[in-house]
């Protein structure tokens, strides 16, 4: 394979939509090719930097609210009309009763502030260690299971970037690439520290490219934590 | 009341629902605009609502976000007046009209370190900069995380396209950021 082949698709290959069979060759030619390295890692970059600077940003509950109330506007004229106001008398407490759950429930009065909102739905997972990384991702994955609109960040650093390096194994030998792809495919998102690698004189070429850099592991865990509201676990 | 089969709007709160996050993550940046953004997908979830009968796919979210994108792109027409955004079409042409087989094979990247360095600000700048057809890809794949099929569901584009024009996005993407960075770096 040469350049000009690879770099047709070092996107596709660097947002894992190639197959096996596609991708090692591009693997092979990286392999030998500074300048496509280099490409790959201008991607990374990018993906990094986009990562880090664009936070996901859950939609306003007052959006939720007026959603929910569109929707049941628009419903109203296929429910059956009362046939006479008496119908209408009768339905009136019951309808109160239900405007009143309907407006505790959308507006939840009782949880005041956005943070607290926020924490439900983000989480931040801390690797410092890749010994039990295949443990973690299984916990990650029954997290997703049974909460499968969490937000879901994993910071690696340390020795926890391991599992995150091409052709890294979990403990019973399987490769943790196919995991890696389901996991971004179902939106979680995975940065690893550039100081380590930096410290650990590791090339970013050898990061896979599911994971994307941010310039400090701990830093970002931190502004995740204070900035966004995101709750913390370490496995 | 609760054996009764769920009625049509509860199933679509149950299905669609759950991506509305999603709807506005992508509103905001099609729109650029939070308010607009809010507009947008009420819009789109009631419309969303009205074709709910033909909706047969498993894939609620690409199905949601292909509305949601459409009514973002009508509501922005109707603001165009007010915010005319295409000041960077001519970097985008000079994009489109280089050579397409050499597209990707461009200088080396010494790039990479300085996008690493850029502030948040600088790019959520140049990405916000970008023309929307750019912005789009971008923002589907790197911050909705959609695969490129979904991608070409919800932007109505065949696959090849979506993976031509998420790369030239991306090196236009950095030619801004890096660009920014060096005039920072140079004091302008």
């Amino acid at each position: 394979m040469n350049c000009a082949d690879a770099g047709r698709l070092l996107n596709a290959y660097a947002d894992g939509e190639l197959n096996l069979e596609s991708a090692l060759p591009i693997e092979a030619h990286l392999e030998t090719c500074a300048r496509c390295r280099a490409s790959l890692e201008g991607l990374t970059a990018l993906r990094g930097a986009l990562s880090a600077a664009c936070d996901y940003r859950p939609a306003p509950e007052r959006l939720r609210a007026r959603v929910l109330g569109g929707l049941a506007r628009e419903a109203a004229p296929r429910a059956p009309a009362p046939a006479w106001p008496a119908r209408l008398l009768v339905a009136l407490p019951g309808l109160l009763a239900l405007l009143i759950t309907g407006w505790l429930v959308v507006t939840e009065p009782w949880k005041q502030t956005a943070p607290q909102a926020a924490a439900r739905s983000h989480v931040v997972y801390h690797m410092a260690s890749s010994e039990h990384a295949g443990a973690a991702l299984r916990t990650l994955k029954n997290l997703l299971d049974a909460a499968p609109q969490m937000k879901v960040v994993v910071v690696a650093h340390n020795n926890g970037i391991d599992f995150l390096r091409r052709g890294a194994k979990d403990e019973t030998g399987h490769a943790f690439a196919a995991t890696l792809r389901e996991f971004r495919a179902r939106g979680v998102e995975f940065r690893v520290c550039t100081n380590t690698l930096t410290r650990r004189r590791i090339d970013t070429a050898d990061i896979v490219p599911e994971a994307v850099l941010v310039p400090s592991g701990i830093a970002e865990i931190s502004r995740l934590q204070s900035q966004l509201g995101y709750v913390y676990l370490r496995i | 009341m609760p054996n009764t089969p769920p009625t049509d709007r509860e199933r679509f709160v149950t299905l669609m629902l759950p991506h509305l996050d999603a709807a506005y993550g992508l509103a905001r940046w099609l729109t650029r605009n939070d308010e607009l953004a809010e507009d947008a997908v009420q819009e789109a979830c009631l419309r969303a609502f009205r074709f709910f009968g033909s909706f047969r796919g498993d894939a609620p979210r690409p199905w949601l976000l292909r509305i949601v994108r459409n009514a973002c792109y009508e509501l922005a027409e109707r603001e165009r007046s007010t915010r005319q955004s295409d000041t960077f079409n001519e970097s985008k042409h000079d994009a489109e009209a280089a050579a397409p087989g050499a597209v990707l094979v461009l200088p080396v990247n010494p790039e990479a370190a300085l996008i690493a360095r850029a502030e948040r600000d600088q790019v959520r700048a140049c990405l916000d900069a970008l023309p929307a057809d750019y912005r789009e890809v971008i923002v589907l794949r790197e911050l909705q995380g959609c695969t490129y099929k979904e991608i070409a569901m919800i932007a109505g584009l065949p696959i090849g396209t979506v993976m031509s024009r998420l790369a030239r996005a991306r090196r236009l993407l950095q030619a801004r950021i890096s660009e920014t960075m060096r005039q920072e770096d140079t004091g302008t």
